[in-house]
């Protein structure tokens, strides 16, 4: 009955637990995950518990060694956690083959896992490298990391038990790729390439000889710092490089030399003859080259050659005006050279003080020479006025004043004494017209050249002889004692001056010439001459004495150098060869211009006195 | 910089520069005189004598150091071991070998009695220790030689095979005259006693167990050759580290 009652409740029990769903089952059978050895010396095993079959399981660990039929339960199930079995130094053998089984056990069975062979010595992963410190050194200006760590201190590295070798790896904080670096069996390691101001990582894992990988160090990390790039290699890439340049240039500059050079130095043009063709001196044919040479116009052919020739009248006054002329002039200069310098010419004084040309004292020379030049810029231009009249020819006082040497300034004063004299304009135009006396044949011939027309040379004491053509009739009633105008070449200058000696010298073959005054230019433009004192009839005679009482005409130079002068006195008034004259009106004034002549009476001849023309005519001096 | 960083960088810089300017014949030229002077400077610097070796600082002979032979000796038994463990997985992966069934019987070293623990190890003196390898390394001389001309024969393994086995029967037998070198020259220097005597006939040794070794298959060869040459090479590293230890222990 009872019996029958146990039974009963266990069918009950059965039927109950089936209503309730759940199934006991014996457990489910374990596996062995892994087992491991740190170091060598212990190891550990673990295993994942299969379903427990709603029961309570228990597991346990069964272990046999090779060589070795006997079988053990593992020693120590907590060490190591859940489902682990911990074998100790003294359960641990190496070199000796582990089959281990673990079963699983509950109310309703047991379950075997499936056996294990294991040797200690192929599951050994060591712990990770401990202390692991990274610092940053330099190395000549470039900074480096250093790594260094120590193995795990369960390992037994320094007996030899163990033989560990490492791997390092690196990367920057904000990358996600590491960079792994073996290390073998050092302890240390360097890892170049850094960036500026980077922060890295580092980590470090270990592992034997023949075992497993341990895991991976904690991170370090490391902050390098800035630094600059110096290298030498640099430099010298730096110095390939611009001497690569360089001959780049250089080897340009060669290729360009020639533009460069005429760039900078731009070729000297060599003389070109215009029309002139240098492949004919290069052939060689001298003709050619010499007929080329000929231009068609060149020489110019534009005018006579006369045109060129200056043909300048050359003005002269008679003997003693000239002389007076000349003295006076001296004495201008004297003068003013007395007026500031210590200067005593006595002839100067003297001059002065007689009835010359200049009637003012010398002080009162300064005060009309404006005056004077004045007004002989006036007679010039009228006088111009009225030489352009006569010869169709645009004055060119440029040149007349190129050919006028000292005339002028003989010229100036003579207004003035035209003017004390007469006080007349017209008296005032004085020009002095070379006496062709001398020269008959000159007169007639003097330059006459047909359809003259360009005559420029008409300068204020020169009249050219062109005037002398066109008004022949102007001159020719001068008859012998003619004035006329005469034409010089430039080679008849020293002519021109020559001044005649005393008396004594009278050779008509002389070209001495004589002044004549011209008193004035009458309305119908006239030249009036003054007549020629004291030569009345004589044509060809001596050398006329100047009017005025202040020429003085050189008689003579003494032994001493002396210019002697002569001064002759023209009574003859009336006798004066007034026909010899053109239409002058004869006054008596002017015959009796002359001077008592004192005969033989010297004067001292002034170094300013005499004039570059009679510088000529007395070489003596 | 050392010399060498700034003579290359030199190089390069004129290779450069030559290269560009002339075309690439020039530098054509210029790479094979750098490699010429690479070559020169190479073999300068990598140039070693080739004395043989001997423990004796006779003449004609390069005497190492104990530390020099004992890490060519530890070098020599850890490429050994590497062979041996690379035979023993292309073993173990082999459909027709039953894997299960391993290790079932002892090596034929077994009774040689090796120590099982860093603690053993090193409580194991050195001449003991020394001769423990000594036996190990005459132990499988004749094992190995057999073993690589069984496999010659065996359609399974294929010539990369054949000739590591022949590599790991030969590196036995010069492993075994290293160490014999470095227990001479221990003895010399007096580490040890001169109690590891001539081990020229492994008979001597292993006298009875001279057949054991013909009954075991060739998978067992291996997983045994490959446990005793770790243990060859962990002993020899065990002493080093007692006897030299100031290199790399």
């Amino acid at each position: 009955m009872r019996k029958v009652l146990e039974v009963i409740l266990l069918l009950l029990l059965l039927v109950f637990t089936h209503a309730k769903g759940t199934r006991y089952s014996p457990p489910g059978k374990p596996a062995l995950t892994r087992c491991r050895s740190p170091e060598k010396e212990t190891f550990t095993c673990w295993w994942e518990p299969g379903s427990d079959g709603g029961l309570p399981t228990t597991y346990a660990l069964y272990y046999r060694k090779e060589s070795s039929d006997t079988v053990n339960e593992c020693p120590d199930y907590r060490t190591a956690g859940e489902n682990s079995c911990f074998f100790n130094k003294n359960d641990t053998s190496i070199w000796v083959n582990y089959n281990i089984t673990v079963v699983a056990t509950n109310a309703l069975g047991r379950t075997f896992s499936d056996p294990v062979d294991i040797d200690v010595v192929y599951i050994v992963k060591p712990n990770p490298p401990e202390q692991v410190a990274v610092t940053v050194m330099e190395d000549k200006g470039w900074p480096f990391i250093r790594v260094s760590w120590e193995p795990p201190h369960k390992a037994d590295t320094r007996s030899g038990w163990i033989t560990l070798m490492y791997e390092i790896r690196v990367k920057l904080e904000e990358e996600n790729d590491w960079e792994t670096h073996l290390a073998g069996q050092q302890k240390m390691f360097n890892i170049f390439s850094l960036r500026s101001g980077g922060t890295y990582l580092v980590q470090v894992r270990c592992k034997p000889d023949h075992g497993f990988w341990s895991e991976w160090s904690s991170s370090s990390y490391v902050k390098v710092p800035d630094y600059f790039h110096r290298e030498k290699s640099v430099w010298i890439l730096i110095t390939v490089f611009c001497a690569f340049i360089f001959l780049i240039v250089t080897w340009l500059l060669h290729m360009n030399s020639r533009s460069l050079k005429h760039f900078i130095l731009p070729p000297v043009p060599g003389p070109k003859i215009k029309g002139f063709d240098k492949q004919l001196l290069k052939n060689g044919k001298s003709e050619e080259v010499f007929s080329a040479l000929v231009v068609s116009d060149f020489p110019p052919k534009s005018s006579n050659y006369e045109d060129l020739l200056v043909e300048y009248l050359e003005v002269y006054i008679p003997e003693e005006q000239e002389l007076m002329l000349e003295k006076s002039m001296d004495l201008d200069v004297s003068c003013l050279k007395s007026e500031g310098s210590t200067s005593d010419s006595d002839s100067g004084r003297g001059s002065c003080d007689s009835h010359t040309l200049l009637m003012h004292k010398c002080d009162g020379v300064k005060e009309g020479r404006e005056r004077q030049a004045e007004e002989a810029r006036r007679h010039q231009k009228d006088w111009k006025e009225e030489a352009s009249t006569y010869s169709n020819v645009d004055s060119s006082p440029d040149m007349s004043s190129g050919r006028v040497k000292t005339w002028p300034s003989v010229f100036s004063p003579l207004p003035r004494y035209s003017s004390n004299q007469q006080g007349s304009l017209e008296t005032a135009k004085q020009h002095y017209l070379s006496d062709s006396l001398f020269r008959p044949s000159s007169t007639s011939s003097c330059h006459t050249q047909p359809g003259h027309g360009a005559t420029e040379a008409l300068g204020p004491s020169y009249w050219e002889c062109g005037l002398s053509n066109k008004q022949p009739h102007l001159l020719h009633p001068q008859g012998q004692a003619q004035r006329q105008l005469q034409a010089h070449s430039d080679d008849n200058i020293s002519s021109i001056g020559r001044k005649p000696t005393p008396a004594g010298l009278p050779s008509p073959a002389l070209r001495s010439t004589e002044y004549v005054e011209v008193q004035r230019v009458n309305e119908e433009d006239m030249v009036l001459l003054q007549p020629v004192s004291g030569r009345c009839g004589d044509v060809e005679g001596y050398p006329q004495v100047p009017h005025g009482e202040d020429y003085s005409k050189v008689k003579g130079v003494d032994g001493d150098n002396m210019l002697l002068l002569q001064r002759e006195v023209r009574e003859e008034t009336g006798n004066c060869d007034t026909p010899s004259t053109v239409a002058t009106t004869q006054k008596p004034t002017t015959c009796i211009h002359s001077a008592m002549p004192v005969q033989g009476e010297a004067v001292l001849g002034v170094n300013g006195y005499v004039d570059t023309a009679t510088v000529f005519t007395l070489p003596t001096y | 910089m050392n010399p060498i960083t700034l003579f290359n960088a030199t190089i390069f810089s004129f290779i450069t520069f030559l290269c560009c300017s002339l075309g690439l014949l020039s530098l054509l030229v210029s790479v094979v005189w750098v490699v010429l002077v690479y070559l020169l400077f190479c073999s300068r610097l990598l140039s070693v004598g080739a004395a043989p070796i001997c423990t004796n600082a006779q003449a004609g002979c390069h005497a190492l150091s104990l530390a020099n032979l004992f890490d060519r000796v530890i070098q020599h038994s850890a490429r050994m071991h590497g062979i041996s463990n690379d035979l023993h997985s292309e073993f173990y992966f082999l459909p027709s070998k039953n894997q299960i069934g391993r290790v079932s019987r002892n090596c034929h070293t077994s009774n040689i009695f090796t120590p099982n623990g860093k603690e053993n190890a090193q409580r194991m003196a050195r001449e003991e220790l020394t001769e423990v390898i000594l036996k190990l390394l005459v132990a499988w001389r004749d094992p190995l030689w057999h073993f690589q001309q069984s496999i010659a024969h065996h359609h399974d393994f294929n010539n990369f095979s054949t000739n590591k086995a022949l590599e790991m029967s030969d590196m036995v037998h010069e492993l075994r005259k290293g160490v014999e070198k470095v227990a001479e020259k221990m003895q010399m220097m007096g580490i040890i006693s001169n109690s590891v005597s001539s081990l020229a006939s492994p008979e001597v040794l292993m006298p009875s167990d001279s057949a054991e070794w013909r009954l075991m298959k060739d998978y067992d060869l291996l997983y045994c050759f490959r446990r005793d040459s770790n243990k060859v090479q962990n002993y020899l590293k065990i002493l080093k580290c007692r006897i030299v230890p100031e290199h790399g222990c």
